[in-house]
């Protein structure tokens, strides 16, 4: 008897087919918003070149509330990629203390410290610690 | 004291929505429902086994063991791979549907031809590849009364050195992490989840010497580079093998293995050249 296989084709919407792979996209499309805050942050390094006149435009450029709505998403999109990098990093990383591998938990918190570290960092950059005291 | 035996009539019915592929009659697969009864204890194969005893003796499906240790029930139930043995009535109070597994040709109903998978698998060389002169003193003794003492040196492992594969040796070969895969789906070139695992079960193995023979499959663009973590495959295994951990941590000892083949000095061309006159 001869065969007659159906060979199934992957849908271009295949990615909305699973809450898994919607979780994935999702994942993946938080460099969207991260490409609005590069740009942003490329067109500051412009402006800064051309003066000070220039400079003032792009500072006042930023404070339009749909500038300020999409930085925002990209900060929530970068601490989201964050939530998912953090917990995908003891699968790929395994550190090996001795014979033993340190609990995935563990690194989790580390990488979440390292952020902690970081924003504390830029709070004291931008002059906050001293307005405080 | 024996239970009384429910009858299938006082029991609870499901809707259980199979998708049929008869290749004699269907070009694409077709839909078909049928009422089940179950309890607590039926499983998704149960319910297939009892279609097929009482209403459709021509549904076509695999199974052996019903305890998720042979790997030859897997179905999509929902959309989601999983083993029809280990997968139960009782979770789905509205119903469900079962499918053959995604990614895969279909051949009858819910019977897929795996033969992609199992070429993939036998491309990263699943077995012990030993230390070549224990090798040689093992086939050199083959066939003698007397092998010689090299070749009965056992291969001690410690607990610890058994502890950094055995996760990876789990694997049932049941092809569930092959339906959740879209890269598998968008190219069947790909090794796949189950394929790359074995290969870094076999690469982390004390006793195995084989890993410069898998190494250039695992680095090429089927290979580890082609995986984009979507982690689903590690979602849907039944044993906990965690391939999607195996094939990222082979994008590691594939950079490695670039490095240290970028920085070695190159193979001198083993001809020797003619001497010019």
């Amino acid at each position: 008897m001869s065969r007659k296989p159906y060979q199934p084709s992957m849908p271009a919407d295949w990615w909305l087919k699973h809450p898994a792979y919607r979780f994935y996209m999702l994942r993946e499309a938080t460099v969207l918003p991260l490409l609005f805050f590069i740009g942003s942050l490329l067109y500051g390094l412009y402006c800064l070149s051309q003066g000070e006149a220039s400079w003032l435009v792009w500072l006042s450029w930023l404070q339009q509330p749909w500038v300020m709505a999409l930085n925002g998403l990209a900060l929530v999109a970068s601490l989201f990629h964050a939530f998912t990098f953090f917990r995908l990093f003891p699968q790929v990383m395994p550190l090996r203390v001795g014979s033993r591998t340190l609990p995935a938990g563990w690194m989790i918190a580390g990488q979440w410290f390292g952020v902690l570290l970081v924003f504390l960092a830029l709070w004291w950059l931008l002059g906050a610690y001293h307005v405080i005291n | 004291m024996k239970q009384p035996e429910t009858k299938p009539s006082d029991m609870q019915h499901l809707s259980v929505a199979i998708q049929r592929y008869r290749p004699e009659q269907d070009d694409t697969p077709v839909w078909q429902s049928y009422q089940v009864p179950y309890d607590d204890s039926t499983s998704v194969l149960d319910a297939l086994h009892w279609i097929k005893e009482h209403q459709d003796s021509s549904l076509t499906y695999r199974w052996s063991c019903r305890m998720a240790i042979c790997g030859s029930c897997g179905v999509m139930v929902d959309g989601t791979p999983k083993l029809g043995c280990k997968t139960f009535l009782r979770d789905y109070p509205q119903g469900l549907k079962v499918a053959a597994l995604a990614n895969f040709p279909i051949e009858k109903d819910l019977v897929v031809d795996m033969s992609r998978f199992l070429q993939h698998l036998t491309t990263i060389k699943p077995y012990l590849i030993g230390e070549p002169s224990l090798v040689q003193a093992g086939s050199a003794s083959a066939g003698s009364d007397q092998p010689s003492s090299a070749a009965l040196q056992p291969q001690l492992q410690s607990p610890e050195q058994v502890k950094r594969y055995q996760q990876f040796a789990n694997c049932i070969n049941c092809g569930l992490c092959y339906s959740a895969c879209p890269q598998f789906g968008l190219n069947p070139e790909f090794l796949g989840p189950a394929a790359i695992a074995l290969a870094h079960r076999y690469n982390l193995d004390s006793r195995d010497q084989g890993k410069a023979e898998r190494q250039p499959a695992l680095n090429s663009k089927d290979g580890v580079w082609s995986c984009t973590f979507v982690g689903f495959c590690s979602t849907v295994c039944p044993k906990g093998v965690d391939p999607a951990a195996a094939i990222n941590q082979g994008k590691i000892v594939s950079t490695m293995d670039g490095v240290i083949q970028w920085f070695s000095p190159k193979q001198l061309d083993a001809t020797p050249q003619e001497p010019t006159s």
